[in-house]
């Protein structure tokens, strides 16, 4: 047979496409009639665990090609495929047998485990939720929930899990005494997750991963000391890990001793034939750029995008971005938005404040400093908005997609429908633990939830909306040294950040010019430089009186679990104004798509 | 009023239809190599240019000018077209340049000079535009229309006597020419001569290309006498302000005259039904009841006489609606912060109206005034201006709330929920100072008529303070006094300290 006539399928997986990612399942012959192949199938699974791969694989893709829905040879196949470091054919096959049984529990748990490897968090969890429902008293299946909503960035829900994990174990597995205590660091409770450290690495020593998640917990927690200490332990164990180094790199930067980091990542790059991976070159980056060296660090930086872009293969979603917003910006005119209801507002649960901005616009610091308040607690990057808009055309019942579901608001059935996805919303806030019975407000800033504004006024038209302002240059010097996902991956090069930025304003410009909002801009700027009456501006503006705590943010013991801890834990520095001058030359390109914002804003280009 | 707006029926600027230079400009022959090129009939392209001029297909008449400018590019006549075409066409540059070029030819052609001075106008160069004004009155002594447009010119430059005087000479000319009584009738209520302003003022519905009161009727216009065997049709007519400004004498009407009814447009039912029952107020002539009478709204201040000293004020003299108020008074809890002081602010009146480059500002240049402490800038502007509060970042915070206003009684409900409007000359100051709610008004160097010369205060509304710009088109200086008298009006800026300890 021609390979032309019968192509291969593109996946890698080494069977034919039409018995592989182009099968129509529904030619498929039933089951039952390949039962005569199951002895087949004993043999590649024996071969496979003797050893002999290349038999299995035969055995694999002969069975296959007569029965392409038997699980056994597809497992198989899949663990060889794995082995390999052949992903995009894994993936295939092992979705394959977790479509063809929903109820195999090992493969939910292998294809979770692998989404979850890819950073593809939000299909990762559907298959741990359902690895939940197959097992509900499989320790295991708790342990993916537990990993994958920590990583989500919803550490209580993990926290949960986690626990049910070692009630249903009944023991205490040093592993999952690490994970949990990864997960209480990214709530904040540093004792309790020092603690868990100290009995996992007691319990099994030789961990790195344990080691290094304790050394970050000490670092963040601002004990320098004791994460050298461990940085040291782990040093004489493994001398030469790269994470070791790139902690000990991080740690020595945050005690301002940039030249010995420097060193350790040379270190780094010895022992990987002088290739350093994203991490380390966005490290190396803001070391240079802390000792002035702006051209080797933008060269730093820009090197570790094009490695996170190698690896990740994340690039931004340019047409799905400007799909979404022209969408929204085309839904939410004045003339609709007068025809839609508005959600009542809830006075017997705390309200939000929306922290909105660009990611690395100073949301970080905004958070902080209303978290000082007495009557403000902070709700962090909360993902829920962003879930509502997946979740809305289910939740009323509409066979279009956000935002045109919305029209739904208009039938006599849903009228109350926005009351609903708002009780959604609060109720996950309460659920996350953050309230305190004290909070008239909880914070809420995921970057760019400004994309939303036209949907959050109507879920929460009191709610103050507090957008962060900053000079889009710096915002752009910092989206190149930081490594953050949000915005469609607007953020793996520059250009395409400077495109984000853009359509995002346009489209606050035109949310804000059809609707009454409850706005208010507050420039990161003003911020730094006239911190007391910026600080009185936004608490008049949210409606609560002023606290001089607020001034004194970084006493604040929260601790924010994004990029911009280390410096929110830090008094209020000017340094962080107008960076970009120092990379006047490397921003030339995204000049031209800024200029406009830039002008509009009251900032200038110097 | 419309006399003023540039259309292809503009005495105010005109194009003439053809021309005699052309068959071989410049004394060249435009068969160049004859042989081969078929020549080109420029004159007759230019008449086709001066027909798609007229008949308002400006696109046409702009592509073939400029082909004949590729050819003959220094042909006065047709540089002087290609300007007009491309002033109406919006490209005010390219049309000085080229109506100068023709002037530069060397030829003093009257026409030329009457038109550019109207282009120097739109401008804003005063100066450029008295000179070629009288330029042109001087070339042509005998053509009314160059007096009447200096007249225009010196009213701009609020030399209202001299605007007098200028159409005092077009109408020794041309007596009745309408457009020349108008510009006498503004320059005289300016000054504050309402007793013969208001007669001259009656010529406005007689200049050619003025909107038509109503449709044509055989009824006369009410000499203001009483009756009560028929019924008086009002005519809400000119912009929303006038009819909010002059809807105050419905009830003097009344008296004279039981059975009024009003035509207005359907906006304007909220102001005028607080006057009379939904039943006398009609939006559409076809169900309009046959009438005895009519009057415009606008002439109600001449037939009850008055004067700058004698004014019939009864302010308030419009209400909100209560269960609006409430509404309103909700909403804006929720959006602005309850401690500050909340200003309602328009920025910008209606594009079409045609004064609207004059009296028309940015929402940026309210900066002064955003730069305050305690103050929540309440935005009341509509219309395509409007989306200038989408790129608004100043420190006072901006509630839209125009984005949700339907109509006038909305308006109403929320300027009850202000403490001051700070507007340009707009409808909305009308509406605010009629509900005798605290108003300030900015007005351009040459104002409406109605709002006189060199006063901060005004007959018409006791509650209103103008402030007067000093420079023509120029805001700036204008809103730092108006955010030195809201700092002042809201007293010392609050402490910055003192709870931290």
């Amino acid at each position: 047979m021609s390979q032309t006539a019968f192509p291969m399928c593109p996946c890698g997986s080494g069977l034919r496409a039409a018995r592989c990612c182009s099968m129509n399942a529904a030619a498929m012959p039933p089951a039952d009639s390949s039962r005569h192949l199951i002895p087949l199938v004993e043999r590649a699974v024996t071969a496979h665990r003797q050893g002999a791969i290349e038999t299995a694989e035969r055995l694999c893709l002969d069975v296959l090609e007569l029965a392409p829905d038997r699980p056994g040879a597809l497992t198989v196949l899949y663990q060889i495929r794995r082995d390999q470091g052949n992903h995009a054919a894994a993936e295939a096959l092992i979705r394959r047998v977790v479509t063809l049984d929903p109820n195999n529990f090992a493969a939910t748990n292998e294809y979770a485990l692998l989404l979850l490897g890819k950073g593809a968090i939000h299909e990762a969890e559907v298959q741990a939720r359902n690895a939940v429902r197959i097992a509900p008293q499989n320790p295991q299946a708790h342990n993916l929930m537990g990993m994958i909503t920590t990583e989500a960035q919803r550490p209580l829900v993990g926290e949960y899990h986690y626990r049910k994990v070692l009630e249903l174990s009944g023991g205490r597995d040093p592993i999952l005494l690490a994970n949990l205590a990864w997960n209480l660091k990214n709530q904040g409770r540093m004792e309790e997750g020092r603690a868990l450290y100290q009995e996992s690495a007691a319990a099994a020593p030789d961990i790195r991963q344990t080691m290094l998640g304790w050394a970050r917990l000490e670092e963040a927690d601002r004990k320098f000391d004791a994460a050298a200490a461990i940085l040291d332990g782990m040093a004489e164990k493994w001398p030469n890990d790269p994470g070791q180094l790139l902690s000990r790199a991080v740690l020595l930067g945050r005690t301002k001793k940039t030249d010995e980091a420097l060193t350790t990542l040379d270190e780094i790059a010895k022992l990987t034939e002088g290739r350093l991976g994203a991490n380390e070159l966005a490290e190396k980056g803001r070391l240079l750029d802390q000792m002035g060296r702006y051209d080797a660090a933008f060269e730093a930086f820009a090197e570790g995008k094009r490695i996170a872009r190698e690896l990740s293969g994340h690039a931004y979603l340019d047409g799905q971005a400007d799909n979404i917003i022209q969408r929204l910006g085309g839904f939410f005119t004045a003339g609709r938005l007068g025809t839609l209801p508005r959600a009542t507002v809830r006075t017997d649960v705390a309200q939000p404040i929306f922290v909105l901005g660009f990611p690395r616009s100073g949301t970080t610091l905004m958070e902080q400093t209303l978290s000082a308040h007495p009557k403000i607690v902070a709700g962090d990057e909360l993902p829920l908005i962003n879930d509502l808009t997946g979740l809305m055309p289910r939740m009323l019942n509409s066979p279009l997609g956000y935002p045109e579901a919305l029209a739904e608001l208009w039938m006599g059935d849903q009228r109350e429908g926005l009351d609903n996805l708002r009780d959604y919303y609060l109720q996950k806030v309460g659920q996350m633990g953050i309230l305190t019975p004290e909070a008239a407000w909880f914070t809420d800033k995921m970057p760019l939830n400004e994309t939303h504004l036209g949907l959050i006024a109507l879920l929460f038209p009191e709610a103050p909306l507090i957008h962060v302002i900053r000079h889009p240059l710096d915002i752009m010097v910092s989206a190149v040294s930081n490594h953050f996902t949000h915005g469609f991956f607007c953020a793996s090069a520059l250009e395409t950040a400077a495109l984000h930025y853009v359509r995002v304003m346009d489209l606050v410009q035109k949310y804000r010019s059809e609707m009454a909002l409850r706005y208010l801009p507050v420039r990161y700027e003003d911020m730094v430089t006239d911190q007391e009456s910026t600080v009185r501006l936004v608490l008049d503006f949210v409606g609560e009186t002023f606290d001089p705590g607020c001034l004194q943010f970084h006493e604040n013991q929260r601790y924010a679990r994004t990029a911009s801890y280390a410096q929110v834990t830090e008094p209020l520095y000017a340094s962080s104004r107008f960076r970009y001058k120092n990379y006047r030359r490397h921003l030339e390109p995204v000049i031209p798509i800024l200029q406009g914002h830039i002008e509009r804003l009251g900032y200038a280009v110097d | 009023m419309a006399t003023l707006s540039i259309s292809p029926m503009d005495p105010l600027l005109q194009a003439p239809t053809t021309t005699s230079g052309l068959t071989a400009p410049d004394g060249r022959t435009l068969q160049r190599s004859g042989d081969i090129m078929v020549p080109v009939p420029l004159a007759e392209l230019f008449t086709v240019a001066a027909q798609y001029e007229r008949s308002g297909k400006m696109a046409e008449a702009d592509r073939l000018l400029n082909y004949i400018l590729a050819v003959a590019p220094d042909q006065p006549d047709t540089l002087h077209m290609s300007g007009i075409v491309a002033f109406r066409l919006g490209r005010q540059d390219e049309a000085l340049a080229k109506m100068e070029r023709a002037i530069d030819r060397g030829v003093d052609i009257a026409l030329y000079l009457r038109n550019i001075c109207e282009v120097y106008r739109t401008l804003n160069r005063l100066d450029d535009a008295v000179i070629a004004a009288k330029r042109a009155a001087a070339l042509a002594p005998s053509d009314p229309l160059c007096l009447h447009n200096l007249s225009v010119i010196h009213y701009e430059r609020v030399e209202p006597d001299e605007a007098i005087a200028a159409a005092d000479r077009a109408l020794m000319m041309s007596p009745g020419m309408a457009g020349a009584h108008f510009a006498r009738a503004e320059a005289l209520l300016l000054t504050g001569d309402w007793e013969n302003g208001w007669e001259e003022y009656e010529w406005r519905f007689r200049i050619a290309d003025a909107a038509r009161l109503m449709p044509p009727t055989d009824k006369p216009q009410w000499d203001g006498q009483p009756f009560d065997d028929g019924t008086l049709l009002l005519v809400a007519d000119q912009g929303f302000g006038d009819v909010i400004q002059f809807s105050r004498y419905i009830p003097l009407v009344l008296e004279r005259c039981p059975d009024a009814i009003i035509a207005c447009s359907s906006e304007m039912v909220p102001v005028l039904r607080q006057f009379l029952p939904e039943d006398k107020i009609f939006y559409r002539w076809e169900t309009c009841p046959p009438f005895k009478a009519f009057a415009a709204l606008s002439g109600l201040p001449r037939l009850f006489g008055t004067r700058v000293d004698h004014m019939h004020a009864p302010i308030p003299y419009l209400h909100a609606d209560p269960g609006r108020v409430a509404t309103w008074k909700e909403r804006l809890r929720r959006l602005a912060p309850g401690s500050h002081k909340r200003v309602g602010i328009v920025w910008a009146g209606r594009p079409t109206h045609n004064n609207d480059r004059r009296r028309s500002s940015k929402l940026a240049d309210f900066a002064p005034l955003a730069a305050l402490p305690g103050i929540a800038l309440v935005s009341l502007q509509k219309g395509p201006s409007a989306d200038q509060a989408g790129r608004y970042f100043g420190r006072a915070p901006l509630i839209n709330i125009g984005a949700e206003v339907r109509d006038y009684t909305d308006t109403m409900a929320l300027l009850e929920c202000l403490d001051l409007v700070i507007t340009v000359d707009t409808s909305v100051g009308h509406l605010a100072a009629a509900m005798g709610k605290p108003v300030w008004i900015l007005l351009a160097t040459s104002p409406d008529w109605r709002w006189l010369l060199d006063r901060s205060d005004t007959p018409w509304y006791p509650t209103v303070r103008l402030f007067r710009q000093t420079v023509a088109r120029q805001w700036s200086d204008v809103f730092t006094r108006v955010a030195a008298a809201l700092a002042e009006m809201s007293g010392p800026p609050t402490p910055t300290a003192g709870e931290a300890d």
